[in-house]
């Protein structure tokens, strides 16, 4: 059961999520915005939701559609906005955009432009939790495009037999850039592939909060209780192209506009209001999120460059 | 098909190479790039590496021919290729290959370096660079020992400049004798002249004093000069003037460089001088071509090198836009360059005008004839003390010198070749103009 | 001081550096019971117990990469890989995560991670087993590449690389595990990055070499001695960073440089050694610098082919003596 605390943060994060993505597309459209930019609108419900579970000191590891893991695990939206737009006051001072950005400061170990390349740095990040007897746990995004990757079997076996507190959270969006799921992966549910590494594996709605909350506190409470890793995947659908001006040739509008019918927000407002929210409490939350996006834009817009006499700095740690 | 192996053209101004030496004989295999043949041109002996890799079928011009360029000399193949159509060797009057100088043209100076790395051009590394700067001489004047004639800072810390008197280096260049072996009987062992007199003097081991008269084959430089020369004679009008130069002022000019250390020689002012000259009288800066005088709007003052095989006349490029100082340093360079054979081809032709002094032997007043295609050759002589009569008609001791100016009476008239020479003369009297 | 093994020289500094901080671990293949094949964690698991020097299913780029979650997270890891050859497979996480992650990311992160391993030829491996990686890890920015060619240079870098807050890349050489040699035995004793030894000082020839190849090149210079040239043998201790100053001003003294590696010679790290040295030290020089390395091809079983197809001690002196017209 979700805490109406809790369920207001989830509610809020996802506007947050959605707020932010639409003005990356108005920015970019307007050249006010460079790189490969991969959205998450219509995914929002998994970010929030595992996230709305972890403390800052939780870790995640996050891929190139990352903006919306950042901003759930606590990210500051004016620095993120201000790293997308590539100002010297983004979390990463302009040199690591869209698909590079991390805040290690609330737990955030980084977006990984490299599919799959995020989820055996969680296991190290959960191994060294362990190893220091912490209670944190390390939560690893990917896609469904990663779990075809040598390195996601790598990381699940070394994960499960060390029995480290990580939770493999893989959101299923159907496509791998062009190819449908149906193409390119052998098994219909992803789930399934935790039976090789004797792990539970859940496939939940990724589009439904309450059933990704249910899947990933009962993974939670096993990370933490010492008994190892869980492989969640959360069926669901990107509503815009892989990036920005994907002419989408390969899906027709009619699906997508089935899916949006199923919309995680909306979907979990109407759950909201059968809870007790009012209206206006809902509305409340939205309109706080659309300030926020707006300030962090504004913010963004107007930091400064990244100093290029500085570009030498921080290849390597140098103690002062 | 076997490879032609043709004369091959070396330098602007080449029409034809004489075949000095086959480095191969027929039969033998050669390689790529392996020096095949040597030729001497009218200026200098140039190694040609061959362009083709396998036996060496057949030599058409032995050594001793002289070949026009392009023309094929030997044929390179396959063992047991059978070489078609060898070309008879063409007449010299077939020599289709005309230089036209063009003025803009060669001005440009655009033609690629010719790749005389086997005409013996001397590199040096880095190294040996630095090391002979840092002792104060001239890279050039270094034998090397590096591969490929390269000289490495091994040759530099061994190189020991002779001490000599310039006269005794002229005699020993003249006498095409080394310094290194003379020795000297002047201060701290210094080498003067009488020391390279006497060397000169010394019986070889060689000495065929059973034989009446020696006979030496004339090489392909010699031949060069011989029909140079002659040709010079017949083919312009000849005329000469000459006056009697004031010193006082030059004299002074580079005692006073002396002494800021600055080392010129009574020759560098005189090219200089003729130099300036050459600018204000365009009509003697000149060449005959034809039915046309075409004027060169640049001045490439030559300077007679002697040299052991034969007289050359390396070229200083805008002689008038140099100061005194970098003329100094280029006619040092340029004179131990040619000594040393290491000049290249081009470095010896483009000149519009050339300078010759004989005064360090001693000749007083001379007579030079010109060097074609230029128009005009300026002959200096010794300098001397003589009493004048001045101004006042008192009379002061004072060191004079004759500079005699041969000219084409078909190019230029006596009136203003006398200008010309008149303005040399009064330059070289009042140095301080030269400013 | 004590005489020790190359292999037990980084043995020793691994369970040092353990006992004096909780967070060094060290995982990798056959490192528990076995001790590593070239027994460099021997017993350690003894001692620290398997947590601690832990066991790795063969999975290079899996744990790199959890390596390099854990340094992310506090830990100081030693990721051991039985061949160096084998970053091959986990290429992705060294180079696309490890080396750029505190960049990216804006300098917020620290990565006290050391990758360390064997490579080379000597034991007839042949082609996959007996390379030299270290030139491919200078290349990209963001890892620093450590090479000790001696049981006291090994344990003294070592140290020093797990002490680093940054990505290391450790090579050793299986040719030298069993060379035996005076080692400092102080638990703070610590070899400098960037900083070049003098293995020999000489006047007439600068020859650089790394690994197995300074133990070459000092024979080398022994032979050249005996003719009358005086080499110099410099070993650079780490390629990144490189310590210029003590290679240039040793070319400037002696005018002739020779570098001589076993990674393949073409595009080898000595290419940039040469490159390097003729910008900052042309004027000094009296030769063009030489390189010797390994031929271009894949390295062969057959020992004699070994033998062809990398520098020998008689290469070296060649080359010496080519750069010094002797």
């Amino acid at each position: 059961m979700i805490s109406k605390e809790r369920a207001s943060r989830i509610y809020l994060t996802m506007h947050r999520i959605r707020g932010f993505e639409e003005q990356v597309v108005s920015l970019f459209e307007s050249n006010k915005l460079r790189g490969s930019v991969h959205l998450c609108i219509g995914q929002e419900a998994i970010a929030a939701t595992v996230c709305s579970n972890l403390t800052e000191k939780d870790y995640i590891t996050s891929t190139h559609r990352g903006h919306g893991h950042c901003i759930a695990k606590g990210a500051r939206l004016d620095y993120a906005m201000a790293e997308l737009m590539g100002k010297a006051t983004g979390y990463c001072k302009g040199r690591g955009g869209s698909m590079h950005i991390a805040d290690f400061e609330t737990g955030n170990l980084g977006a990984n432009a490299i599919v799959g390349g995020g989820i055996p740095i969680a296991v190290g990040a959960a191994l060294a939790s362990k190893m220091q007897k912490r209670k944190e746990v390390a939560v690893s995004f990917f896609g469904d495009g990663a779990s075809n990757e040598g390195i996601f079997h790598e990381a699940l076996n070394l994960a499960s037999l060390w029995k480290v507190p990580v939770i493999f959270v893989c959101e299923n969006n159907g496509y791998g850039i062009s190819v449908p799921a149906w193409q390119s992966t052998s098994v219909e549910d992803i789930s399934v592939r935790a039976v090789s590494y004797n792990m539970p594996g859940v496939t939940v709605d990724g589009n439904d909060v309450e059933a990704i909350d249910e899947a990933f506190r009962a993974a939670l409470e096993r990370a933490r209780a010492g008994e190892g890793p869980t492989l969640i995947e959360c069926k669901t659908y990107r509503w815009l192209g892989h990036w920005t001006g994907d002419p989408q040739p390969y899906r027709t509008r009619e699906e997508i506009e089935s899916w949006k019918e199923k919309c995680p927000i909306k979907r979990y407002g109407e759950k909201l209001l059968e809870q007790g929210f009012t209206a206006e409490e809902l509305e409340q939350l939205s309109q706080q999120a659309k300030k926020e996006v707006e300030e962090a834009v504004d913010f963004a817009l107007n930091s400064p460059l990244p100093d290029e006499g500085k570009i030498l700095e921080d290849v390597f740690y140098e103690e002062a | 098909m076997a490879h032609k192996i043709i004369m091959p053209k070396q330098g602007l101004q080449m029409t034809e190479g004489y075949i000095a030496q086959w480095l191969k004989a027929e039969g033998d295999m050669v390689k790529l790039g392996e020096p095949l043949f040597e030729i001497e041109t009218d200026k200098l002996t140039i190694t040609i590496d061959s362009t083709a890799e396998g036996k060496l079928l057949k030599i058409v011009r032995p050594e001793g021919d002289t070949v026009p360029i392009t023309e094929v000399i030997a044929y390179i193949g396959e063992e047991g290729e059978v070489i078609e159509d060898i070309q008879a060797p063409s007449l010299p009057a077939d020599v289709s290959v005309k230089e036209v100088e063009s003025p803009k043209e060669s001005r440009r100076l655009s033609e690629p370096i010719p790749v005389l790395a086997q005409a013996g051009v001397k590199y040096a590394t880095p190294r040996a660079k630095m090391r002979a700067q840092e002792r104060g001489f001239p890279i050039e004047s270094v034998d090397a020992t590096g591969p490929d004639g390269l000289i490495i800072e091994r040759d530099v810390l061994a190189y020991k400049p002779v001490a000599a008197s310039p006269l005794a280096r002229k005699l020993a260049g003249l006498g095409g004798i080394s310094l290194d072996g003379v020795e000297g009987s002047g201060a701290r062992g210094k080498v003067m002249a009488p020391d390279v007199r006497q060397a000169l003097a010394a019986p070889s081991a060689d000495d065929t004093s059973d034989c009446l008269e020696t006979v030496i084959p004339m090489d392909g430089m010699r031949r060069g000069i011989a029909s140079t020369m002659s040709g010079s004679l017949s083919a312009t009008a000849q005329a000469n003037h000459s006056m009697l130069v004031d010193m006082s002022e030059c004299v002074r000019l580079r005692e006073r460089m002396k002494k800021a250390e600055i080392k010129i020689s009574f020759n560098d002012i005189i090219i200089l001088c003729a130099a300036r000259a050459l600018k204000e009288h365009p009509q003697v800066n000149a060449v005959r071509q034809e039915d046309s005088i075409v004027q060169k709007h640049y001045v490439n003052v030559g300077m007679a090198v002697a040299t052991p095989r034969g007289l050359l006349v390396p070229v200083i490029m805008d002689t008038d836009k140099k100061s005194l100082r970098e003329i100094a340093g280029i006619t040092a360079a340029l004179a131990e360059r040619t000594k040393k054979g290491t000049i290249t081809p081009d470095e010896l032709t483009q000149g519009t005008f050339t300078v010759t002094n004989l005064g360090m032997l001693g000749v007083d007043k001379f007579v030079a004839i010109l060097n074609p295609p230029e128009s005009g050759i300026l002959a200096v002589g010794a300098i001397k003390k003589q009493p004048v009569v001045l101004e006042d008609d008192s009379i002061a001791v004072r060191p004079m010198m004759w500079i005699t100016l041969t000219y084409d009476h078909c190019v230029i008239d006596g009136a203003p070749a006398a200008s010309f020479l008149g303005r040399i003369k009064e330059l070289l009297e009042d140095p301080i103009l030269l400013l | 001081m004590s005489k020790k093994t190359y292999a037990i020289a980084i043995r020793d500094v691994i369970a040092q550096e353990m006992r004096r901080d909780e967070n060094v671990f060290i995982m990798g293949e056959d490192i528990e019971i076995l001790g590593g094949i070239f027994g460099c964690t021997r017993d350690l698991y003894k001692e620290f117990g398997t947590e601690r020097v832990r066991n790795t299913p063969i999975s290079e780029a899996g744990f790199i990469g959890a390596g390099l979650g854990a340094a992310c997270a506090g830990m100081r890891p030693i990721v051991e890989l039985m061949y160096m050859d084998f970053t091959l497979v986990a290429m992705d996480q060294i180079i696309n995560q490890v080396a750029k992650t505190r960049y990216i990311f804006g300098g917020r992160a620290k990565i006290p991670l050391v990758i360390r391993g064997q490579q080379g030829i000597g034991r007839g491996n042949a082609a996959t087993h007996s390379q030299s990686m270290e030139t491919i890890f200078m290349h990209f920015p963001g890892l620093k590449v450590a090479c000790p060619s001696t049981p006291q240079d090994a344990a003294g870098l070592l140290r020093t690389a797990i002490r680093d807050d940054n990505p290391v890349m450790f090579f050793e050489h299986k040719a030298l595990y069993a060379d035996k040699g005076e080692v400092n035995d102080d638990p703070e004793f610590m070899l400098p990055f960037g900083k070049a030894d003098i293995k020999r000082e000489g006047t007439d020839v600068t020859i650089v070499a790394n690994l197995l190849y300074v133990k070459r090149a000092l024979e080398a210079a022994k032979e050249l001695e005996s003719i009358g040239i005086s080499a110099e043998v410099i070993d650079p201790m780490t390629l990144v960073p490189f310590d210029k100053e003590t290679v240039v001003n040793s070319v400037k003294k002696t005018g002739r440089l020779v570098v001589v590696h076993e990674a393949h010679r073409n595009a080898g790290w000595g290419a940039e050694v040469a490159a390097m040295v003729t910008e900052e030290a042309f004027r000094y020089l009296d030769a063009p610098p030489l390189r010797l390395g390994a031929l271009a091809c894949p390295l062969p079983f057959a020992l004699n082919l070994e033998n062809a197809a990398t520098p020998q001690v008689a290469d070296i002196v060649q080359a010496a003596r080519q750069v010094c017209y002797r």
